[in-house]
């Protein structure tokens, strides 16, 4: 591998982590609160980035502007879910599950009908353009990424810790009764978990959209790459998703340059099954007894 | 008296009658404008405006991606199939043995998935009848061979690498693939410097998703760019489930080619690909299959592809080439009052070369139907009779040009149609491909044959190798 190709390969890397990063993040916090995998989470990011597309590209709004709007469609979007699905199902993991799941195909079908079958929307980058260092290039729309999965990964664990909301989100996470008896309301939590997991998904939806190719099974592509992440990461660790981000980024990016695609992909799920066996509560994970 | 009274009132009405029978038989091809005329023009017996008694509807399936990453190839090709049904029952339908038969259209969405198309062959074939499907071919055909030729319904795949001897109604070569991807090196090599101003041999780079249409087509045009004297410097294939380009195109370019070809590339990785090539520089030629500049030029400006020389097949029926008064022009033009712009079914897009894509062998079937209907008057012939129809026929119309039945050599079966090739290349001025030549692929292919099939068979994708 020459000096060029293993510098683009490693900026490759550090933008496909932080993808992974910005979109799993949101998957993870909500699993830590709910202690259930919201499987429509990829579906959240799908509908924030037709918000986008139709803001945007469609109604010519500034991009960045679109972009907030797909946040709070993204918050929204949680709220209600949390409000519909994950509070009336609290406690049962298999119903959870299967309603989340279900709420995949109900995202998918309202987006096919509203936006079309078909073919793909696509977005106009708004920076058709790359960023150039010591010979590797990497555009514009995906150099933006890292500092956003930076800032708003860095900017969550603060949350978490020094505010009091935050802490009181760890607290349900830890123990929900225990948090409950110290007059946390848990509803309320969960709620906040949703809103901003969903959020996260609406940023990152948003900021993807240029970059993706934009259908309604979008969210499908997406769920699977993000699961692995946070389950590698150790489910409910935001710190272990950030981790096993960058961990997934190189190793897709590195074996796809080096070998093929397909190669990666095996390469990938092998190594998360080599984590789980050596650490069945993944990389970050805490053991509960 | 009172009968006489009838008898004068029957005389008078029957007279009405004879009067408005003419009026009667055009009033169905009083609606056919002149630009549908024109596309009914290829069939050799539609008799435009006499009547005949009428057939019974003969029901056509439309078995493609309608929507995922595969559905750049299959959805726009409904319109092209839509018109021709319509131009075709304005005249009462289409005339076979002394019959006017209507035609009808069933749409089935496999999403390039093997297992729905199985389930869509079914649906189309035991449901509705159909006679003849309209398809993209790949895995789908490979799964809904067997089936469909048990029930003798023909399948018409936009890749002739789907036909063998074992499928005796899977039809293809109306797009050109892989004749245009064979042509990609030689096209390529009219650009680019010659080995000898370089002092090296040319670099050819291939990459596309891992699916057995592009396995079995970049199998033949590596063959073409060996024949050509090409170095192959990367061959690989990555997974559909694909989302990030950049380190499959930075592979890619650090094996230096002259020439990277995205072949049988979906749509949308394609555009995907498109971004990364510009993104990272590229500085050679880039060839594809099919390019579909509207969508490409959101992601990278259309200086891009004019300095890359990018070429592709599939040239657009609104480029000039075609003339005013031709077939392609009176197409467009039928396809803008349909599909256009505040049109009554406005597809919001431009008209693409995949509109075309799939009426291409649904015309030489109907075509089929008028020959081999002369040995069956009142019937509906069989497929077996349309293809023997077919191949019988020294010349018969096609939209690009006049075709006849071939692939015996190149496939074990002759239900290829081979026509001329048209090549396109992205132009600056029109910001969208122009035709610039068309081809004549039988004589060149006669003459590479040799390494051609070498080349084939050691990637395992010769006819006779597949199972």
């Amino acid at each position: 591998m020459s000096s060029q190709l293993l510098i683009q390969t490693i900026a490759n890397a550090i933008m496909a982590s932080s993808m992974y990063a910005l979109i799993a993040i949101g998957l993870t916090l909500a699993f830590g609160v709910m202690q259930m995998a919201n499987l429509a989470h990829g579906h959240f990011f799908m509908v924030s980035a037709y918000s986008v597309y139709a803001l945007y590209a469609l109604s010519g709004w500034p991009f960045w502007w679109a972009v907030v709007a797909a946040v709070a469609v993204g918050a929204i979007l949680g709220v209600i879910v949390e409000r519909t699905i994950f509070r009336p199902l609290q406690g049962d993991v298999v119903s959870g599950f299967i309603a989340t799941m279900g709420l995949m195909f109900v995202f998918e079908v309202l987006v096919g009908e509203i936006w079309g079958w078909g073919l793909s929307r696509p977005i106009p980058s708004p920076h058709m353009g790359a960023v150039r260092f010591w010979g590797a290039a990497v555009s514009f729309q995906r150099v933006l990424l890292m500092p956003f999965a930076i800032v708003s990964i860095s900017g969550l664990l603060l949350f978490m810790k020094r505010f009091r909301l935050g802490r009181a989100l760890r607290a349900v996470a830890l123990d929900p009764e225990a948090a409950a008896l110290q007059g946390i309301n848990i509803n309320r939590m969960t709620a906040l978990a949703l809103g901003i997991s969903g959020a996260y998904a609406g940023l990152a939806g948003g900021l993807m959209s240029p970059i993706y190719a934009i259908t309604p099974s979008l969210g499908g592509h997406l769920i699977l790459p993000a699961l692995i992440v946070v389950v590698v990461g150790g489910m409910g660790s935001i710190g272990g998703a950030t981790l096993a981000a960058i961990i997934f980024g190189f190793i897709m990016t590195f074996v796809t340059t080096l070998v093929d695609g397909v190669t990666a992909v095996m390469v990938s799920v092998t190594v998360m099954a080599i984590v789980l066996v050596i650490k069945p509560q993944g990389l970050m994970g805490r053991v509960i007894a | 008296m009172r009968k006489t009274r009838f008898g004068k009132l029957s005389t008078w009405i029957l007279f009405a009658m004879v009067l408005a029978l003419p009026s009667i038989a055009f009033s169905a091809s009083d609606k056919l404008t002149q630009d549908e005329a024109v596309i009914l023009s290829h069939l050799p017996d539609q008799q435009i405006g006499k009547t005949y008694p009428k057939g019974k509807e003969i029901n056509v399936g439309f078995l493609a991606a309608l929507s995922g990453p595969d559905a750049g190839w299959g959805l726009p090709g409904v319109t092209g199939n839509s018109i021709w049904i319509e131009a075709v029952n304005k005249t009462g339908g289409l005339l076979v043995g002394g019959k006017r038969y209507p035609l009808k259209m069933y749409k089935f969405d496999d999403e390039a998935n093997a297992s729905k198309a199985l389930q869509g062959a079914r649906q189309l074939v035991l449901q509705h009848d159909v006679k003849f499907i309209s398809a993209i071919g790949g895995d789908p055909a490979n799964a809904t061979a067997p089936f469909l030729t048990k029930h003798k319904v023909i399948y018409a795949s936009l890749v002739p690498t789907d036909m063998q001897p074992s499928r005796p109604y899977v039809v293809a070569g109306g797009d050109v693939t892989p004749q245009c991807n064979m042509f990609n090196p030689l096209m390529a090599k009219m650009i680019l410097p010659s080995e000898k101003e370089l002092g090296r041999p040319l670099r050819y780079a291939l990459t596309t998703q891992d699916d057995i249409m592009s396995r079995q087509v970049g199998a033949w045009e590596i063959g073409a760019a060996v024949s050509q004297g090409y170095d192959i410097v990367y061959e690989k294939f990555f997974s559909t489930d694909t989302t990030d380009f950049a380190p499959i195109v930075s592979a890619v370019l650090a094996t230096n080619p002259d020439v990277i070809s995205l072949c049988e590339a979906w749509p949308e990785y394609q555009t995907l690909m498109w971004e990364q090539l510009y993104l990272q520089g590229f500085e050679g030629v880039v060839a594809q299959n099919y390019a579909d500049w509207e969508t490409n030029l959101t992601k990278i400006p259309p200086e891009f592809p004019a300095a890359r020389g990018a070429i592709d097949s599939f040239p657009l029926m609104d480029d000039p080439w075609w003339g005013e008064n031709s077939w392609q022009a009176s197409f467009t033009r039928i396809w803008n009052k349909q599909y256009g712009p505040g049109a009554p079914e406005d597809v919001h897009r431009r008209m693409t070369g995949i509109d075309w894509d799939h009426v291409v062998w649904f015309i030489p079937w109907c075509i089929g139907a008028q020959v081999a209907g002369k040995d069956t008057p009142g019937e509906w012939p069989s497929n077996d009779a349309i293809l023997a129809a077919l191949r019988k026929m020294p010349s018969f119309a096609t939209i690009l040009g006049p075709g006849h039945m071939s692939g015996q050599e190149m496939f074990g079966i002759q239900n290829m149609i081979e026509q001329p090739v048209p090549m396109n290349m992205f132009d600056l001025k029109a910001n969208d491909k122009r035709i610039i030549a068309h081809m004549n692929f039988e004589p060149w292919f006669e003459a590479i044959k040799p390494v051609v099939l070498k080349e084939v068979k050691k990637r395992g994708q010769h006819w006779t190798q597949r199972k």
